[in-house]
C-alpha cells in the first residue's frame, strides 16, 4: 500500500495557466494557480459551477493539460507530457471515481474493477485476486458478478471506488462522488474515502458541492473565478 | 499476454457485448456487405461457369481449319480448291489416316436458326452444325445418350443435352421446324457440360440443302497424331495457297471464344460491384460512427483509465471488421445457394444460345471475400481514428 502522509509537496501547481477559446475570443480560467498538496493529504475542492473545479481535475488526472506553468505530481511532469505518457501516467498513477460511476453496463463488477489491471503484467489468476480484495475492501464480497444495473447507486459507486484503487495508485481523484446517491449512500461512500485515506494512506483530491462530503476532508479549498479564496482545516 | 493486446481485447469485447444497443444498424451494415458479396460472387461465378463450359470444350488432338484468313468458324470459308488440296495432301502431315489412306476429317458449316417454343411465344435461337458422318467421332468426350444417330441425308437431328434440357422440341421423335422445313429428333449427346451441349447436329449435305448453302464448307476438323502434330500439320498446309487458312486446335478455338465473353462479363460486374461497395462503405462508415457515438462515454471512461489510443483504434477496426465478416459469410452463403450450379444460357460463339452452369468456385468466393472485407476495413477506419480522437473531458461529462 501507499506511504503514510508527510509534508513533503506531493502534487505541486505553480502559475498554472489555463483557458478556453470560444469562437476567436479566448477566456481564461486560471491565470497563474498555484497549489501545493502532501502525500497523503485528502483535499476537497468546493466553489460554484464555472469556477475550474472540473478543469483543475482534469488537469491532475493528466485528462487535460495546462496552457503554461508547472504541474508536478510525485516525480512527474504532467505539463511536459505528451498524450501518450499522460495515458500511460494514469494507468499507473491514479484511480478516478466519476460522478455517474461510468461502469461499463455490459461488463459484471468484477469485470469492471478488472479493467484497470489489464494495464499492468499481471497473470490472470493475480488479477482476479486482486479484484476480490477489493471488492470485499468496499463491502461487495461475493456481489462481483452482478451487473451495474442490478446494483443500487451506492453499490456501483463502491464498485467505481474499487476500480479505482483495484491498482493500488497513490493519487485519488474522485469527481462530485456523492453527487448522484441519496443521503444513506452518500454517507457509506465517504466513509469509504475517509478509510482509504486515514488507513491506506491515500493522497485523494475531491471536487465537491456538497458540505457534508467536503467535511469528510482534512482540507477544504474553495474556489472562485480561477483562484483559491480560502482554506479550511479540518479540527 | 502483451497490455496492448488486453487492452484491445476488453474493448472489442465491451464493443461486441454492447452490440444488442445498435443491432438494426448492425445488421444493416451486414448485409449491405451480403449484398456486395452477392452481385460481385454472381457476376464472377457467371464468367467462370461460361468459361469452364468453353475451356472443357474441344480436344488438343483435333484441328480446326477454317478459311479467309478468319479465326471463327462464323466468319470462315474454305472454298472447294483449296478443300480439294488439303484432303489431297499425301505423306506425313501429322494427321490421322483411315484405313483406306483418307484423312480422317469432317467438313462442317454451322449457323444460327430460330426454333419456336411449344406455346409459340419464345423463339429460342440455335446452333445448328452441319458435318460428315465422322463428326461425332471427331468429338472427344461425347457419347450418345439416347437415340441414334442422323443419317446421311436426311433431315434428322441430334440435340446436345443442354439444348434438350432446356429447348423446345429437343425430345426424341420430337419435330422441330428449322427454317421452312420440318426436322425429326434422333438422338441425343453428352459432352461433359462443355459448348458442344448447346449445339443440334445434323448432316452436312442436310443443311447445306435446307438452308441453300450448297457446296459451302466452313471449317475441317480433322484428328490429330497428338498435340504436338499441329506444327507439322500447319508445315504441310503451306503448300494450299487458294485461301489463306488458319490452323488452331480445336481446344484453342474455344478457349479464344471463352475469353472475350467471360471478359465482357466481368467487364460489367466488377463495376457494378465496385460501385455497390462504395455505397457499402457508406454504410459501413455511418454505422461504425454510430458506434463511437454511442460508446463515447465508454470509450472515454477506458482512456481516462489509461487505455491508449492504439487500444480504441484497434477495438473499433476489428468490431468493424467482424461485421464486415458476418456480412461476407451471409454473401457467400447466399451466393452458393443461390448460384452455384445455376442453369444459365447466353449468346456464345457464332450468335447462338449456349448453355452454362454458374459456378462459384474458391476463387470467385476469394475475391468477393475481399472486397466484402475491404468495405469493411475501409468504412470502419475512419470511425477507428475518430474513437481514438473524442474529447476525453466532454466524453465524461455524457453521462450526466
Amino acid at each position: 500500500m501507499t506511504e503514510p502522509a508527510t509534508d513533503a509537496p506531493y502534487i505541486a501547481l505553480k502559475a498554472v495557466q489555463k483557458g478556453f477559446k470560444i469562437g476567436a475570443e479566448a477566456v481564461p480560467i486560471f491565470t497563474a494557480l498555484d497549489l501545493t498538496i502532501p502525500r497523503g493529504d485528502f483535499v476537497a475542492i468546493m466553489g460554484p459551477s464555472g469556477s475550474g473545479k472540473s478543469t483543475l481535475l482534469n488537469m491532475l488526472a493528466g485528462i487535460d493539460s495546462p496552457d503554461g506553468g508547472e504541474l508536478r505530481i510525485g516525480s512527474a511532469r504532467l505539463d511536459r507530457m505528451g498524450e501518450g505518457a499522460r495515458s500511460s501516467w494514469r494507468a499507473h498513477s491514479m484511480g478516478i471515481v466519476f460522478q455517474f460511476y461510468n461502469l461499463l453496463p455490459m461488463l459484471t463488477a468484477a469485470e469492471n474493477v478488472e479493467l484497470p489491471l489489464l494495464l499492468k503484467p499481471l497473470a490472470a489468476r493475480d488479477r482476479r485476486a486482486r479484484v476480490e480484495k477489493v471488492l470485499d475492501l468496499v463491502g461487495l464480497s461475493g456481489r462481483g458478478g452482478q451487473y451495474p444495473a442490478l446494483m443500487s447507486g451506492g453499490e456501483q459507486q463502491r464498485v467505481g471506488i474499487a476500480r479505482a484503487i483495484v491498482s493500488d495508485p497513490a493519487l485519488l481523484l474522485c469527481d462530485e462522488p456523492t453527487g448522484d446517491l441519496d443521503r444513506k449512500s452518500a454517507g457509506g461512500v465517504l466513509e469509504m474515502l475517509r478509510f482509504l485515506n486515514r488507513k491506506l494512506g491515500k493522497t485523494i483530491v475531491m471536487v465537491t458541492h456538497d458540505p457534508r462530503a467536503a467535511s469528510c476532508a482534512r482540507r477544504t479549498l474553495h474556489l472562485d473565478k480561477g483562484q483559491f479564496l480560502e482554506e479550511r482545516r479540518a479540527a | 499476454m502483451s497490455s496492448i493486446f488486453r487492452q484491445v481485447r476488453a474493448m472489442l469485447r465491451a464493443n461486441l457485448l454492447g452490440l444488442r444497443r445498435r443491432l438494426a444498424i448492425s445488421v444493416s451494415m451486414m448485409l449491405s456487405v451480403a449484398l456486395v458479396v452477392c452481385v460481385l460472387a454472381g457476376f464472377l461465378a457467371m464468367a467462370a461457369g461460361f468459361e469452364r463450359t468453353l475451356a472443357g470444350t474441344g480436344s488438343a488432338s483435333v484441328a480446326v481449319i477454317l478459311g479467309g484468313g478468319s479465326n471463327r468458324e462464323a466468319g470462315s470459308d474454305i472454298p472447294a480448291e483449296a478443300l480439294r488440296g488439303i484432303l489431297a495432301l499425301g505423306g506425313e502431315i501429322g494427321v490421322v489416316r483411315d484405313t483406306g489412306g483418307q484423312l480422317v476429317a469432317s467438313r462442317e458449316v454451322i449457323g444460327t436458326t430460330e426454333v419456336a417454343a411449344g406455346d409459340g411465344a419464345h423463339a429460342a435461337t440455335l446452333a445448328l452444325r452441319g458435318m460428315d458422318l465422322s463428326g461425332p467421332d471427331l468429338r472427344d468426350g461425347v457419347a450418345l445418350v439416347a437415340g441414334r444417330m442422323f443419317t446421311p441425308g436426311t433431315r434428322e437431328l441430334v440435340v446436345g443435352l443442354g439444348l434438350a434440357r432446356q429447348g423446345p422440341g429437343g425430345a426424341i421423335g420430337g419435330k422441330v421446324r428449322l427454317g421452312a422445313l420440318d426436322w425429326t429428333v434422333v438422338g441425343q449427346f453428352a459432352a461433359g457440360g462443355s459448348a458442344f451441349e448447346s449445339e443440334v447436329w445434323a448432316d452436312l449435305d442436310a443443311v447445306r440443302a435446307a438452308f441453300d448453302r450448297q457446296g459451302e464448307v466452313q471449317s475441317l476438323r480433322l484428328r490429330l497424331a497428338g498435340p504436338e502434330a499441329i506444327g507439322t500439320l500447319r508445315a504441310a498446309l503451306g503448300t494450299v495457297t487458294a485461301t489463306p487458312l488458319v490452323v488452331v486446335s480445336e481446344a484453342e478455338l474455344y478457349a479464344g471464344q471463352s475469353g472475350r465473353t467471360a471478359d465482357l462479363i466481368r467487364l460489367f460486374g466488377w463495376p457494378l460491384a465496385l460501385l455497390m461497395a462504395v455505397g457499402a462503405t457508406a454504410g459501413a462508415l455511418n454505422t461504425m460512427m454510430s458506434s463511437v457515438a454511442d460508446r463515447r462515454v465508454e470509450i472515454a471512461t477506458l482512456r481516462a483509465l489509461g487505455f491508449s489510443r492504439m487500444a480504441a483504434f484497434l477495438a473499433t477496426w476489428i468490431e468493424a471488421s467482424l461485421l464486415a465478416l458476418i456480412g461476407v459469410g451471409i454473401g457467400i452463403a447466399l451466393s452458393w445457394l443461390l448460384f452455384n450450379g445455376w442453369q444459365a444460357s447466353t449468346l456464345g460463339a457464332n450468335n447462338a444460345r449456349m448453355g452454362f452452369q454458374l459456378m462459384v468456385t474458391g476463387e470467385v468466393m476469394a475475391k468477393a471475400s475481399l472486397l466484402g472485407l475491404a468495405t469493411g476495413l475501409i468504412g470502419g477506419a475512419l470511425p477507428a481514428i475518430a474513437a481514438t480522437r473524442l474529447p476525453l473531458t466532454a466524453a465524461l461529462k455524457a453521462g450526466a
